[in-house]
């Protein structure tokens, strides 16, 4: 018997939104991609509720929300370890979790890792937009589309019947760090760069700024020798499309970027990498290295 | 032309590197030839290139660089006999919405009337849409409309605000953070999410602006509230 579940986000958290694979298709009208920054942790909560593996779930961002239900369910976390209680009680990440009426969901900070998800077992109802549960970017407005998520929001699930639980095995459980290596191929003004630029941009290790969010991930590190040569014609960006600003400090671009953009392109993050980017928070390092698109 | 590959699941073909309504019908007729073809994820047409996002699991990039090949080469030139459709956009340069009219008509020594007779003088063509949703690139301006932008960049445009920066005109479909010189403001919403066709305009689509007073500006705001307000369209 499917049942109706509201659950309240008594606290939002730091920023908590919904998100699924967001939306292909309509970049073309300058409407973001949006969609879960680290897919994998997204497949995976889902997977451990029963859900297909691309329904929406909560995603949250280094500080989590307070959650209460209203009718019983279950769930799964998945992604860093925001250190979650259960009514007070601890409880585990990578496994299907049941719960009872008025039960009282509490997320805290990260230590390894920026996002967490939450997959809530049954039907969502919430609203959608061309195709998508994600949350509309920063700059769209709308009165009947959630943007991220408030204090004392709430929103309806159809609950079916509880799935036999499960648990995701210490041993395939992601382990985050606080540097990586992350892999790039060319960009398409790649060329046009001087060979110590391009020499600065592979050795140097930058530093993730406290200014990066959903948009893209500002490094700190300036590429030596960088002169601008001054705007280039506007044109398209990817989610991982890695742009220098006048200074010459990259930027990582991320789901909820603009979709063209007028600043030389130098590399892209490979799809895999990208879920690895969207754990790293503030103050995290990273290096870049190049690969070949046929290694692939 | 260059077919580039851009990332490990998207391709963009960049034509000439100039700004001319000739090259942007170039990526026009591209995106709409590929605009109805599957495995194709997304496409964002821009000036003089077209990004396009194919499904890594059915495509590699040499079968979706021949396919845009082929594509170009069967794709027919736009004739110049064909008709294009041009929005009239009604914009109120008169305080409050008039900005930056001041600083702009110093930097390029026009009076205010001047400004808006050749602002409203000639038809535009929407390049792309991108920076925020439905926000639309147009041009070119005249040379003597050309202003830089402003030195520090605005933290809140208003919404609907009209703006000049290089050659370029643009509108400002919704509040935003934004370096461009803010001339007037149209009352029409550009972008609306709620709305069937999202974004009033799509690249390839011609503008005029039309100068309207305070009055009418309140008139059309609220004929656009009560869902009375039609747009002027026509053929030229």
């Amino acid at each position: 018997m499917p049942d109706v579940m509201q659950v309240t986000c008594l606290k939002a958290g730091l920023y908590t939104s919904i998100q699924d694979e967001g939306r292909m298709g309509v970049q073309d009208q300058g409407i973001p991609f949006s969609g879960a920054l680290d897919k994998s942790s997204m497949h995976i909560a889902n997977q451990l509720v029963g859900n297909p593996l691309n329904s929406p779930v909560l995603e949250m961002t280094m500080f989590g929300p307070i959650l209460s239900f209203e009718n019983s369910g279950q769930i799964a976390i998945t992604g860093a370890n925001m250190k979650a209680t259960l009514n007070g009680v601890s409880i585990e990440s990578y496994k299907t979790i049941d719960i009872e009426k008025g039960d009282r969901l509490e997320f805290h900070d990260t230590v390894f890792g920026c996002r967490t998800y939450l997959a809530i077992g049954g039907e969502w109802l919430v609203p959608q937009w061309l195709g998508s549960y994600s949350a509309l970017p920063s700059l769209i407005e709308s009165k009947v589309l959630p943007s991220k998520i408030k204090d004392g929001y709430t929103f309806r699930i159809n609950t079916g019947e509880r799935i036999a639980p499960s648990r995701i095995p210490v041993n395939q459980q992601p382990i985050y760090s606080e540097c990586y290596i992350i892999r790039v191929v060319t960009g398409p003004e790649f060329s046009q760069f001087d060979i110590d630029v391009i020499q600065s941009f592979f050795e140097q290790i930058f530093i993730v700024d406290a200014d990066s969010n959903r948009m893209g991930y500002r490094l700190k590190g300036v590429l030596s020798n960088y002169k601008s040569s001054g705007e280039e014609i506007s044109s398209g960006i990817t989610i991982g499309t890695v742009q220098l600003n006048n200074a010459g400090s990259p930027i990582i671009l991320m789901a909820d970027a603009q979709t063209t953009g007028g600043y030389p392109r130098i590399a892209n993050v490979v799809t895999e990498d990208l879920e690895i980017v969207a754990q790293m928070k503030p103050k995290d390092e990273l290096k870049f290295m190049l690969i070949s698109l046929e290694g692939l | 032309m260059e077919i580039q590959p851009f990332g490990d699941s998207a391709i963009i073909v960049t034509f000439e590197k100039v700004i001319s309504e000739e090259v942007n019908q170039k990526v026009i007729s591209l995106y709409e030839a590929l605009k109805v073809q599957k495995g194709i994820s997304y496409l964002i047409p821009a000036y003089n290139s077209l990004t396009i996002g194919y499904d890594i699991e059915n495509w590699k990039f040499v079968t979706i660089s021949d396919l845009v090949k082929v594509t170009i080469n069967g794709t027919p030139k736009l004739s110049s006999t064909s008709e294009r459709k041009v929005y009239s956009i009604p914009v109120c340069y008169e305080k409050p919405f008039d900005l930056d009219s001041l600083e702009v008509c110093e930097q390029i020594d026009l009076t205010k009337e001047e400004l808006i007779q050749m602002h409203t003088g000639q038809v535009f063509r929407v390049y792309m849409l991108g920076f925020v949703a439905g926000f639309a690139y147009m041009g070119s301006l005249p040379e003597h409309l050309a202003c830089k932008r402003k030195a520090t960049p605005r933290l809140r445009v208003p919404k609907g605000s009209v703006g000049l920066a290089g050659l370029q005109t643009g509108i400002y479909p919704t509040e935003a953070p934004g370096g461009w010189q803010i001339i007037g403001q149209t009352p029409l919403n550009m972008f609306d999410p709620n709305r069937g066709q999202t974004s009033l305009l799509a690249p390839g689509d011609y503008v005029k602006f039309r100068a309207i007073g305070l009055e009418e500006f309140k008139i059309i705001q609220l004929k656009i509230e009560t869902e009375i307000f039609e747009m002027e369209e026509a053929y030229a």
